[in-house]
């Protein structure tokens, strides 16, 4: 049987203070899913592709992904998950500070599934970092081959 | 290069040009007074050739009476034909007459003169000597071979014609020197006009010369003038695109650098609840302990909890709030500087209406009015632009009234030779003299701080308005209203729009 506990929480974030939020607003919404923290694309580009307990090979996962990287820009990470025949079912969710019309809707186009615009307002952050929760719960997590 | 024509050659071919027409006129006045001159002297000689025609014939005719007399006189002295005798006193009387005619026609001659007393003497002489031949003959008796022979008539007429032919000869010499005279003047009337003639050319080839050179150096500027005109339109496309890339370059640098600043506010916001989170549950503990074992709390942690702690907070979360607000101001301001403007027609009546009518609300609540002139002039513009200019203007006006006198806004505009001058008057507060430019830098803001806002306003007015081709200035002494005033041009050019 699946379950939405089962789905890892891919976050790529290079800033630790966000990461830190972003997590312990997950913690609160009650959400006790796996978070593996990337500060940078390639290590997140290589867990995600490559690594044997990474979502490729070893079950569903959820991406939260900033778009400003020190290594290379977001949405060529999300390009690469949407254009990879086992990840392109992965829910991508876009975590940043952007909020520029042409930005989101590149993101879309490259098929991101929410795009969430960082508020300063602390407040709204919660919020909308707590919305996961519900969407979490609804992501239809592929079957895993030889079953869980 | 060539050499430019500069104004004192101007000056000079103005003043040879000048020189050559009057050399012209002097040459012309000076061939046609020479000539009327000469032409003067030529009729002079002419005169006196006739005369000498006049007098030659005087002198012929002299001869020819004295002759006729002499052939009467001997008719009758051979034949005593009384119609001989008739001849011989008419010719008698017409060599009076005619010997007075020279004396008339050479009055001007000394030596005719003697010549006329002497021929006068000589024909006396001669009358009175046939006179006696004459009256001999009609008394009879002599033979016309006797009278002839002691007839002393002959001598005189030797000496007459003798004196004729002087006079003829006389006449002839000054024939030939008056003919030479008035061929004279002819030659000289010839050399005149000749040499007239060759002053006009030089004078007429001169001129040519000066202006054609003067023509030569006025193209050869204006090709230079032409070639430097589009030497300048190039370095100022190529001014141009620099302008457009260093402001897209300034743009980008500020959109970057506002989401940058974002980052770590989201940070210090999200930690400032952490910690207003966090001092809860140790307002909690400070209570409990109050309660529970007062003696454990000391005034220093209950300070620091109870008052250092939220008043930190607050300022944090103040300050950082209005970080924000910058951010985002600079970020709109980036976001109005890389809008493509799209001139269209605007009827500012109609925008000012709009506007008017979104602040009416605002109005009403701190009572002011808002009056927009009839018949405001349009233009092409951008629609958007000006809505944000004139509301921008306007809030300013309702914002800044002067506490405890009712508001009254006016909206004028007028068309100044292919601008539009848009006046927005108030008779709020005003803005003291020494803030009139400083209002329109960012984030900077003028008299008593009681108003909300970042001092973004004015510097977006004055963005948008630069890249509407449009100045924006105030007019305002304090306390007494202030008048804003933006001149845009008429027409908004698509190339200026994309600049």
């Amino acid at each position: 049987m699946n379950d939405s506990r089962h789905v890892t929480i891919v976050m790529i974030e290079d800033d630790e203070g966000h990461a830190r939020l972003i997590e312990r607003n997950i913690r609160r919404a009650g959400i006790l899913n796996d978070i593996r923290h990337f500060p940078d694309g390639n290590s997140a580009l290589n867990y995600l592709h490559s690594t044997q307990e990474g979502p490729s090979y070893n079950g569903p996962a959820l991406v939260l992904l900033d778009l400003n990287l020190p290594d290379m820009s977001g949405t060529d990470i999300l390009a690469s998950i949407k254009s990879n025949e086992k990840l392109k079912r992965t829910p991508v969710v876009v975590l940043t500070t952007t909020d520029d019309k042409v930005e989101i809707q590149r993101c879309y186009d490259l098929g991101c599934n929410v795009y969430i615009t960082k508020p300063v307002n602390y407040e709204s952050f919660a919020d909308a970092i707590r919305q996961l929760g519900l969407f979490l719960s609804v992501i239809q997590v592929p079957e895993i081959e030889g079953g869980a | 290069m060539r050499r430019t024509p500069r104004l004192s050659e101007h000056r000079t071919v103005n003043r040879l040009s000048l020189a050559a027409i009057v050399a012209g006129f002097v040459v012309l006045g000076g061939v046609s007074s020479g000539g009327v001159f000469i032409l003067q002297r030529n009729l002079e000689w002419t005169h006196w050739v006739d005369h000498t025609y006049q007098v030659q014939n005087a002198v012929a005719h002299f001869r020819i009476a004295t002759e006729q007399l002499e052939t009467a006189r001997r008719g009758y002295l051979l034949s005593a034909d009384p119609s001989f005798e008739a001849a011989y006193r008419a010719t008698e009387a017409e060599l009076v007459r005619s010997i007075g005619r020279i004396q008339h026609l050479t009055g001007d001659n000394g030596d005719q003169q003697a010549r006329v007393r002497r021929a006068f003497a000589l024909e006396r002489e001669l009358i009175a000597s046939d006179d006696r031949s004459v009256a001999a003959r009609a008394g009879g008796g002599v033979e016309p071979q006797r009278a002839f022979a002691g007839d002393t008539g002959v001598e005189t007429m030797r000496a007459i014609r003798a004196l004729c032919d002087e006079m003829a000869a006389d006449e002839h010499a000054k024939l030939a020197q008056r003919s030479a005279g008035r061929t004279n003047t002819v030659r000289s009337l010839i050399a005149l006009m000749v040499l007239g003639g060759v002053v006009l050319v030089m004078v007429a080839l001169g001129s040519i010369w000066v202006i054609f050179g003067f023509t030569r150096d006025l193209t050869a500027s204006r090709d230079e003038l032409r070639q430097l005109n589009e030497g300048l339109e190039k370095a100022v496309r190529a001014r141009t695109a620099e302008l457009r890339l260093a402001n897209e370059e300034i743009q980008r640098f500020a959109y970057i650098v506002s989401h940058d600043l974002r980052s770590p506010l989201v940070n210090v916001m999200g930690f400032t609840s952490e910690l207003e989170a966090a001092a809860k549950p140790l307002g909690a503990l400070l209570e409990r302990a109050e309660a529970e074992a007062p003696q454990i709390v000391t005034g220093d942690a209950r300070t620091a909890i109870n008052l250092d702690l939220p008043e930190s907070l607050a300022f944090i979360r103040g300050s950082t709030q209005k970080m924000d607000r910058l951010i985002n101001a600079i970020l709109r301001l980036s976001r109005e500087g890389r809008r493509v403007m799209t001139p269209e027609p605007v009827e500012l009546g109609k925008l000012f209406d709009g506007i008017a009518q979104s602040l009416a609300h605002r109005a009403h609540e701190v009572g002011a009015t808002i009056e927009v002139a009839p018949r405001l002039p349009g233009l092409v513009s951008d629609r958007l632009a000006l809505e944000q200019i004139f509301s921008n203007l306007l809030e300013n006006a309702l914002k800044y009234l002067k506490p405890g006198r009712p508001g009254r806004i006016q909206v004028r505009a007028e068309a100044r030779g292919g601008r539009v001058v848009v006046e927005i008057a108030d008779n709020g507060r005003g803005v003291d003299p020494k803030d009139h430019e400083r209002i329109f830098d960012l984030f900077r803001r003028s008299g008593a701080q009681d108003q909300p806002g970042e001092g973004i306003g004015l510097a977006h007015v004055r963005a948008l308005g630069y890249r509407l081709g449009a100045t924006v200035t105030v007019e305002s002494t304090l306390d007494e209203g202030a008048t804003f005033r933006v001149s845009l041009p008429a027409v908004l050019s698509p190339e200026a729009a994309a600049a």
